[in-house]
């Protein structure tokens, strides 16, 4: 069992490269990543997702009507 | 697929190297099912179950159990951690098999304008968020009779401290040790004797609930989701397994922790209730309450000792999950920007993830210390819009995790997929049925 203790600096990144490969999956190591691209978006997702944002707009202006509201009757 | 090869090791691959070159070990030497090697893997999930406990929660809980006593909150707050189980499940999945934090995959999968929309919802959230824990540490030291000031200020001075630490494990386990606090409720609950046929009862029928449906029981509820199921906590996991390193050999025990989390979060969420219980049973009106008020009203009927660890738990859940929901704010930022993202990273590689954490902290830590803010309407509401937030979040989590392309054989099957669009519609639906009391408050007036 190999275990490197050295501090975080340029030296011990060198010493211990091959250990580190060998530990890792290839994609965990936080330069080589698998580069994944765009998930192609059908209609009916993006009528979904577009339909979520709508209902987040409402959603924050009723908040802000309860809000509104609450200090109001506060005050 | 398109792979970029490069011969950089960074720091933050040698401290994930030591964590996992520790699991393979145990792996090897235990098997499959050591407690050494459950000890290594857990913390994402029991962090962000007793994270989601935070101040906010904490006082929905008190509010909950003062206003409505032992009855229909007891297997509501049960089932909310079920279902916050079912949407957590799903963010270890996604980090394991994709190695990729919540952002990141968004942002990858879905284009710039979906991540940064994402990532916009998730800061605004997590700041008003965090002004809440502050709140919480503020009114949990000060029942100890520590000024506020003081209390703000020593509190984010530990956030940033465990944060700096610059190692996740580091950063994990102290953060692990300050969350076993929130069970500190149980024995606030067991100086109620609280009476298990009682709980039984209620448990069995969803009963009694006083005074029945009204504003104020749909805002309980809408508080009570909000405190189990919220944005931060599908980033937050998802980016922690990645940073832990777990990978699909560890999903067991990645499903354990989350499971292990909710149980504990739920037992703490619970107690909490039976300890305010009391204040029901007196008819004491505890509805515009803070945290350090709670402790104070229970002390005449359980003694100075229990209103003491009723305050320290309120400090702890806000402690925590400031630590918690600026991590998450860290991890997504460093994620879409395309920046360093991770807790292992020093500080020259991750300066302005640390940035974001710290600054994020300190502003949320000085607006609780503005005088006259509506302190406990802000703790509540925060729950609420968390309510609201949640459907498009958790629509890009089904989304993902159906993704065959990334996750294999990990996709979610029949099941996951049935669970998981129930808890979308009951959140859907929570948030409909609030905005429509908001709009018409007559129709619970009948």
């Amino acid at each position: 069992m190999k275990y490197n203790t050295s501090s975080s600096n340029d030296a011990a990144i060198n010493e211990s490269e091959e250990w580190v490969r060998e530990v890792l999956d290839p994609d965990q190591l936080s330069t080589a990543k698998l580069h994944i691209g765009r998930l192609a978006l059908t209609g009916k997702t993006m009528l979904l997702l577009w339909g979520l944002r709508v209902y987040v707009a409402l959603m924050v202006v009723m908040s802000g009507i309860q809000i509104w509201n609450a200090l109001h009757a506060g005050a | 697929m398109e792979q970029v090869i490069s011969n950089d090791i960074t720091t933050e691959d040698i401290k994930r190297a030591r964590d996992r070159s520790n699991v393979r070990t145990a792996r090897t030497q235990g098997g499959g099912r050591s407690l050494n090697l459950l000890w290594l893997l857990i913390g994402p999930g029991i962090l962000v179950m007793l994270g989601e406990n935070d101040g906010p929660s904490m006082i929905s809980y008190a509010q909950t159990g003062a206003t409505y006593g032992v009855g229909f909150f007891i297997p509501f707050i049960l089932l909310t951690f079920a279902m916050a189980y079912v949407v957590q499940e799903m963010t270890v999945r996604l980090g394991a098999a994709t190695k990729r934090g919540h952002a990141e995959l968004i942002h990858e999968r879905f284009g710039r304008f979906w991540g940064f929309f994402s990532l916009a919802d998730l800061m605004f959230l997590n700041f008003l968020t965090l002004v809440t824990e502050f709140i919480a540490i503020r009114a949990g030291l000060g029942f100890f009779g520590v000024p506020p000031a003081v209390a703000v200020l020593g509190g984010f001075l530990a956030v940033a401290a465990v944060t700096l630490s610059q190692r996740y494990w580091t950063w994990e386990r102290i953060t692990l040790g300050f969350a076993t606090f929130n069970l500190i409720f149980v024995p606030v609950a067991l100086m109620t004797h609280p009476s298990a046929g009682q709980i039984a009862h209620s448990c069995l029928t969803w009963a009694p609930i006083p005074g029945g449906v009204n504003a104020t029981f749909l805002l309980l509820i809408m508080s009570n989701i909000g405190a189990t199921v919220t944005p931060w906590m599908l980033f937050f996991q998802q980016s922690a397994v990645v940073d832990k390193g777990l990978t699909s050999a560890d999903l067991k025990h990645g499903q354990v922790d989350t499971a292990a989390g909710a149980v504990l979060a739920a037992t703490a969420a619970i107690c909490t209730v039976l300890a305010t219980a009391t204040l029901y049973n007196h008819h004491v009106k505890a509805s515009s309450f803070q945290g350090a008020e709670f402790a104070q009203a229970l002390v005449p009927f359980l003694g100075t000792l229990a209103g003491k660890l009723f305050a320290v738990g309120i400090f702890e859940a806000g402690l925590v999950a400031a630590i918690t929901i600026s991590a998450s704010s860290a991890y997504a930022f460093g994620e879409v920007s395309g920046g360093a993202h991770s807790l292992n990273s020093n500080l020259r590689e991750g300066w302005p993830i640390y940035a974001v954490l710290t600054v994020a902290a300190g502003i949320a830590a000085a607006l609780v210390l503005i005088p006259h803010a509506p302190l406990v309407f802000i703790v509540l509401i925060v729950n609420v819009i968390a309510v609201l937030a949640m459907p498009p979040a958790i629509v890009f989590l089904i989304l993902l995790v159906n993704d065959r392309e990334v996750m294999g054989e990990h996709a979610s099957g029949r099941m996951s997929n049935f669970l998981g669009i129930t808890v979308t519609v009951i959140l859907v639906l929570a948030g409909l049925i609030y905005g429509v009391t908001t709009i018409f408050p007559q129709l619970l007036k009948v």
